[in-house]
């Protein structure tokens, strides 16, 4: 896959022109090409020497099998084009399964994704099908690189060829978190009216007060003493519990920001499990960047859009936790 | 076998995909063995039956060795066995040859298949289509191509790149005695036996077109025969000079002068011949013989120091010879202008009243009343007997001591070539007009394969020859119309100038393909080319790491341009490159992009490197 170069901070400066040694040449010949071509030299050579029609023609037999081995192979594949569908949230290590549209006639074609190169998977174009690939960095990606290849009909030349194919919506690949404690610190309390999101899950201990009874409200809210003094059934209102949570500061300037986004990934998921609240400065390409989470899935597209350069400032009296490099 | 059971072979490793493999490839070697076998003149299902056997085994029966591999390698080795035997003509196994190409052909696509099979299928994806239709249309399509590349190529490469001068083998007492009497020079013609007519090939003939491949003459009839007034022995010895032999054509036919060039190679395919065959009129001769020239024009090989024939001294099967011949282009017009004064030499040779009947003589001046001029007089006899006579080779033999021409004339009618070709030379004679019979070969059949003209022992044939003062000698023949040299040159056709072009013909086509073929390549190319000159990023860094590797420094494939710019800041000692590297940074990644000023500082300081 290739990163968004608008996006793709994350991978760190370069990592757009880096990548896996893969076979990039127009193709490979094989050892049939060499066993025509053997034939075909030496049936024209000593042909032509002697004057031997029938010799010539074995040897101009060879050769056109060797020629028409290579040619077509390349004429049939140069007229094939790719269309891929991605999902659109993926995590480093997912196999991720592209919807590939492969357009064009040819009775057979090998199909792979490349960064990293996967398992050839054989069709028949024109096709659709589902390929796998695996999903191994950080980032957001807005295309993806598909190798085909054909050897057919006579098997003389492998014919590869390498298509960039832009998706249609980018798909983002967060770091795979590890396993790491929540952090649950109180946080302020004006940074819970933000908004019924980050109210934290469950409810306190605390009677704030009581109210008649609404139907739908749990029987274990009911309270007795007070329902038997007025005549009426009234239940128990709650203080909210105290917010906790965390504010997650990644900073990928080091030498291991995949170590220390995967880190952060993990932290911010522990905390969002427990019932945290999760705010993460990340820079984005260039821009400082900070927020509240509202989930792991947004924690990891924020984390796949990180890179390296100073993280936004955390709000005021909020509890920091720093990921750095 | 219960099914789900493993058979012995998929547990020997051979895949069910590849054992079909098996049957072309059988075919294919057992087609090769039938030749070889044939040539080491062991009966043919040997041959066949052990190439089938060979193959079968090492397509199935190799366990260490991939099928493919082992597949392509007995592929090899039937292309090795076939171009040794491909030469071998004997018993007409020729339809082996294209046997065993088919099959190969066959064994190439299906074990191709065969492998493709072993991919895994992406899921949801069209399936492969039956292994039956596509070995079928793949096998046709390239059939056709392969055919027409047969047909276009092997003709002109062996044309062009075949050798021209080959000694051959060199021929027996057997060979002499076995070869047709119309290989073999002769003082006479005997008019009252029946010629050797069979199926066999003498010669084959590289030629850009078809022409009789005359071989001797004879000017004097005697009733039953005809003879040479040039005695063998006064035959004048050719100089070799480094296997090219000069022959003064002008000398004896002093119209060959001005003529257009005509080469011919021949192959000779019998076991003896002694003739040098050649279109009218030849005047070089490339071989590695001697040769003897007669005052007629007829060449033959021999040597002046060995009077007798003997077999050694003949050109033997293989043996090859080229000849360039001349001869100036006419038609019936120039032949009607030809009005001048025939040479001494010719009137006293060619033109003397030969020994006949006066009704033959009668006949003769009958025919040709009213005409002014020789060709006419010429085409009227010719017309004559095409019109008064009739062609067999089963017309019955004159009695002895007749003569042959009057006989056929005015009592049967019925002749072959030599009969008709005679009352031609007779009766032109007979009213003054020089003439001589000539034997030799009509052109034969061209092959659709080789493109050469393939003469066998029955296209032996007897013509007139007819002299024009100015031109020369001129064939004339009622059976076989023997073209006029202009009228040659006319009757090419299209099709016959593309195949005497076919080389760069097929080169244009070859390129034109490629070109076709490599263009969506060479625009996507372009494009990506000028995409690339387009983008600053792209071709700061390229300067950049031109600048390290000036500096022996080259950009690690996992270093980011800000970590090299860092790195050649540092090995170069101008920190300006850490600012390079970061603005290229930018330029690659930024949302907003590099700023312009800092675009140009970059510039600037990559420039100063």
């Amino acid at each position: 896959m290739n990163a968004d170069p608008a996006a793709a901070v994350n991978r760190g400066p370069g990592a757009a022109l880096r990548g896996t040694p893969t076979h990039q040449g127009p193709g490979d010949l094989t050892l049939t090409s060499i066993v025509l071509f053997t034939l075909g030299a030496y049936g024209v050579a000593a042909g032509a020497a002697t004057g031997q029609e029938a010799v010539v023609a074995v040897g101009i037999f060879a050769f056109t099998l060797f020629a028409t081995g290579i040619i077509w192979p390349i004429v049939s594949i140069a007229r094939l084009r790719v269309r891929a569908v991605a999902p659109t949230d993926a995590t480093v290590g997912d196999t991720v399964v592209l919807q590939v549209d492969v357009r064009g006639r040819a009775p057979r074609v090998d199909i792979r994704a490349l960064d990293p190169p996967g398992t050839w998977w054989r069709t028949s174009a024109p096709a659709s099908g589902a390929l796998p690939h695996s999903a191994v960095r950080r980032g957001v990606f807005r295309s993806v690189r598909v190798q085909l290849r054909t050897s057919a009909p006579l098997g003389v030349f492998v014919r590869t060829r390498t298509i960039r194919v832009d998706l249609d919506a980018p798909i983002t690949v967060a770091p795979r978190p590890v396993a790491a404690p929540a952090v649950l610190r109180p946080v302020p309390e004006e940074r819970m009216a933000a908004g019924p999101a980050l109210l934290p899950r469950g409810a306190g201990d605390t009677v704030r007060t009581v109210r008649p009874y609404a139907p739908g409200d749990p029987a274990r809210l009911v309270h007795w003493p007070t329902s038997a003094r007025r005549g009426e059934i009234v239940v128990r209102e709650h203080e909210p519990p105290p917010a906790l949570g965390v504010a997650l500061v990644v900073d990928l300037r080091g030498p291991r920001p995949e170590a220390a986004a995967s880190l952060a990934a993990g932290i911010g998921g522990a905390t969002l499990a427990a019932g945290g609240v999760v705010w993460c400065g990340t820079n984005e390409a260039g821009e400082r960047v900070g927020a509240t989470v509202a989930n792991a899935r947004e924690l990891g597209r924020r984390l796949a859009r990180a890179g390296p350069g100073e993280p936004a400032v955390p709000p005021e009296d909020w509890p920091v936790e720093t990921v750095t490099a | 076998m219960s099914r789900g059971e493993k058979s012995p072979l998929a547990a020997h490793g051979v895949a069910p995909s590849y054992r079909i493999v098996a049957v072309p490839a059988a075919v294919a070697l057992g087609a090769v063995g039938a030749i070889a076998a044939d040539h080491a003149g062991l009966p043919w299902i040997v041959g066949a039956f052990a190439g089938a056997i060979a193959a079968a085994l090492g397509v199935l029966a190799l366990p260490s060795i991939p099928t493919r591999r082992a597949t392509v390698v007995l592929l090899g080795l039937g292309g090795l066995a076939a171009l040794r035997h491909a030469s071998f003509a004997g018993n007409d196994r020729s339809w082996l040859l294209v046997l065993w190409a088919a099959a190969t052909m066959l064994t190439l696509v299906m074990v191709d298949r065969a492998d493709a099979e072993m991919v895994p299928a992406l899921e949801g994806g069209a399936p492969l289509p039956s292994r039956m239709a596509e070995t079928a249309r793949v096998g046709a399509l390239v059939s056709l191509i392969v055919m027409v590349a047969a047909v276009a190529l092997v003709p002109s490469v062996t044309s062009r790149l075949g050798r021209k001068v080959w000694p051959g083998r060199s021929p027996t007492d057997s060979d002499l005695t076995s070869s047709p009497s119309s290989l073999q020079s002769s003082p006479s013609l005997d008019l009252t036996s029946r010629p050797r007519l069979g199926n066999a090939v003498v010669f084959t003939v590289d030629a850009s077109h078809a022409d009789f491949w005359r071989g001797e003459t004879f000017d004097v009839y005697q009733g039953s025969s005809w003879s040479s007034s040039f005695d063998q022995d006064t035959d004048e010895p050719l100089t070799n000079t480094g296997s090219r032999v000069v022959v003064d054509a002008a000398q004896y036919d002093g119209g060959t002068a001005n003529g257009t060039d005509f080469r011919q190679t021949y192959h000779v395919e019998a076991g003896y011949s002694d003739v040098v065959f050649a279109a009218p009129n030849p005047r070089e001769v490339e071989t590695d013989k001697n040769l003897m020239l007669a005052p007629d024009g007829t060449l033959r090989v021999g040597d002046p120091n060995i009077p007798s024939k003997i077999a050694a001294e003949g050109f033997g099967k293989g043996a090859v010879y080229t000849v360039t011949s001349s001869r100036r282009s006419v038609t019936a017009e120039t032949l009607r202008e030809a009005t001048g004064e025939v040479p001494t030499f010719i009137n006293e040779t060619y033109a003397l009243m030969p020994v006949t009947s006066g009704r033959v003589v009668e006949l003769a001046r009958t025919i040709t009343q009213g005409r002014t001029n020789t060709y006419d007089r010429v085409k009227a006899l010719e017309n004559w007997l095409g019109d008064n006579t009739r062609y067999s080779l089963n017309a019955p033999l004159s009695p002895r001591g007749v003569d042959v021409v009057d006989d056929f004339l005015f009592r049967t009618r019925v002749g072959w070539c030599e009969q008709i070709a005679s009352s031609l030379v007779v009766m032109a004679r007979s009213i003054g007009i020089p003439a001589r019979l000539v034997t030799g070969f009509v052109p034969g059949s061209r092959d659709a394969l080789t493109g050469r003209f393939v003469v066998r022992e029955r296209d032996a044939h007897a013509w007139a020859e007819i002299y024009f003062p100015g031109i020369g000698w001129q064939g004339f023949d009622p059976t076989a119309s023997v073209p006029l040299s202009g009228d040659a040159k006319s009757s090419g056709s299209w099709l016959s100038a593309a195949r005497h072009n076919a080389v760069p013909l097929a080169i244009l086509a070859v390129l034109l393909v490629i070109i076709v073929a490599a263009l969506p390549e060479v625009v996507a190319a372009g494009r990506r080319r000028r995409a690339r000159r387009a983008s600053w990023s792209a071709q700061t860094l390229h300067r950049l790491e031109r600048v390290g590797r000036k500096a022996g420094r080259a950009r690690a494939p996992s270093e980011t341009p800000r970590e090299y710019a860092a790195a050649l800041a540092d090995q170069l000692g101008d920190a300006r490159l850490v600012e390079v590297g970061a603005t290229l940074d930018a330029a690659l990644f930024s949302a907003h992009g590099a700023p312009d000023e800092a675009r140009e500082r970059a510039d600037a300081v990559l420039t100063s490197l």
